[in-house]
């Protein structure tokens, strides 16, 4: 009776990565635009990391934060969010390998696609989109997971 | 004659059962004609012997056994109707000498699987990243740049506006 007991135990185990994968949770992405520019001078505190990632690439003097928010992201079921300048952004959760998840972007305007890419976002990496301009300023969305 | 009869009277059980030298023998069989309480006591052994012997032989002769029959058959029946977990339970439960010979090559290819999956299980996270965070990028609309640095780890995906583009948005 023990040694059936034990051999169920050690089945399970076995199993539970594989049921661990087919069974993954929902992915937090942070979600942060922010406004680049060479007007003025400053950057909000919360923006310290992406100032010093992109500051190895780009020399915008002034960081100014429109939006951050943290979305949940179920597999393959898209979440949308507005970004400026009138754009939306749609991301979808496509795969998850271990901590890393493979999530599309979409930006779009007014139904129509501008962007799409597919990223793999592991915990403490970000990627940024930036380009589009407003006003002055460049735009970067910013996505990273916590 | 009473001393005579005394040493022939205990070597009358050995007589019986035919275990005595010829020369002890020939005192019994030279005793026994002059002595009828010698006689007497050897013709009760052998009707003893007879009422025993007789429903004995006969009881073997008269039995087939048949109830060992069917509990060796049920035996092997059962044998041949092992369950997974009893055929398991047989295949783990063997004899020293080949638990080592299994135990060895069982070791051998389990420590051979955890060196094959060991580097997979235990590979650090951020080698997946390392190879390239962003796996594709599509667009009509605008000339696309990827930069990717290892130290410090930034990826940043660049749109260039053209002109319509740039007019659409202002």
């Amino acid at each position: 009776m023990k040694r059936k007991a034990s051999f169920f135990v050690i089945l399970i185990l076995s199993l539970s990565p594989f049921l661990g994968a087919v069974a993954f949770a929902q992915v937090q992405v942070r979600v942060r635009v922010v406004e680049a520019s060479n007007v003025g001078s400053g950057f909000d505190s919360s923006l310290r990391d992406l100032h010093d990632q992109l500051g190895s690439l780009f020399s915008f003097s002034s960081y100014r934060l429109l939006k951050d928010e943290s979305v949940s992201l179920p597999s393959n079921q898209p979440v949308s969010l507005s970004i400026p300048p009138e754009r939306s952004l749609e991301l979808t959760l496509m795969k998850q390998h271990r901590v890393t998840a493979e999530i599309r972007v979409k930006i779009t305007r007014q139904g129509r696609e501008l962007l799409t890419t597919l990223v793999r976002l592991a915990p403490g990496r970000s990627v940024s989109i930036g380009g589009p301009k407003r006003g002055e300023g460049t735009i970067i969305v910013a996505l990273s997971r916590p | 004659m009473k001393s005579e009869c005394s040493s022939v009277s205990k070597l009358l059980d050995k007589y019986f059962d035919q275990e005595v030298t010829p020369e002890e023998r020939s005192l019994v069989e030279g005793h026994l004609p002059d002595c009828p309480a010698c006689r007497m006591a050897l013709d009760s052994m052998q009707n003893l012997r007879i009422l025993i012997k007789s429903p004995v032989e006969e009881a073997v002769e008269k039995e087939t056994f048949p109830w060992v029959w069917e509990k060796i058959e049920k035996g092997i029946q059962r044998k041949e109707r092992l369950g997974l977990w009893d055929f398991l339970k047989s295949w783990l439960d063997v004899t020293p000498l080949l638990k080592r010979k299994i135990l060895i090559p069982a070791v051998a290819a389990a420590v051979i699987l955890i060196l094959i999956t060991a580097p997979l299980l235990f590979k650090k996270t951020t080698s997946y990243p390392s190879l390239s965070v962003v796996e594709y990028v599509e667009s009509e609309t605008y000339n696309v740049m990827v930069y990717e640095l290892e130290t410090p780890q930034v990826t940043v995906i660049w749109l260039f506006e053209g002109p319509e583009e740039e007019l659409s948005t202002s």
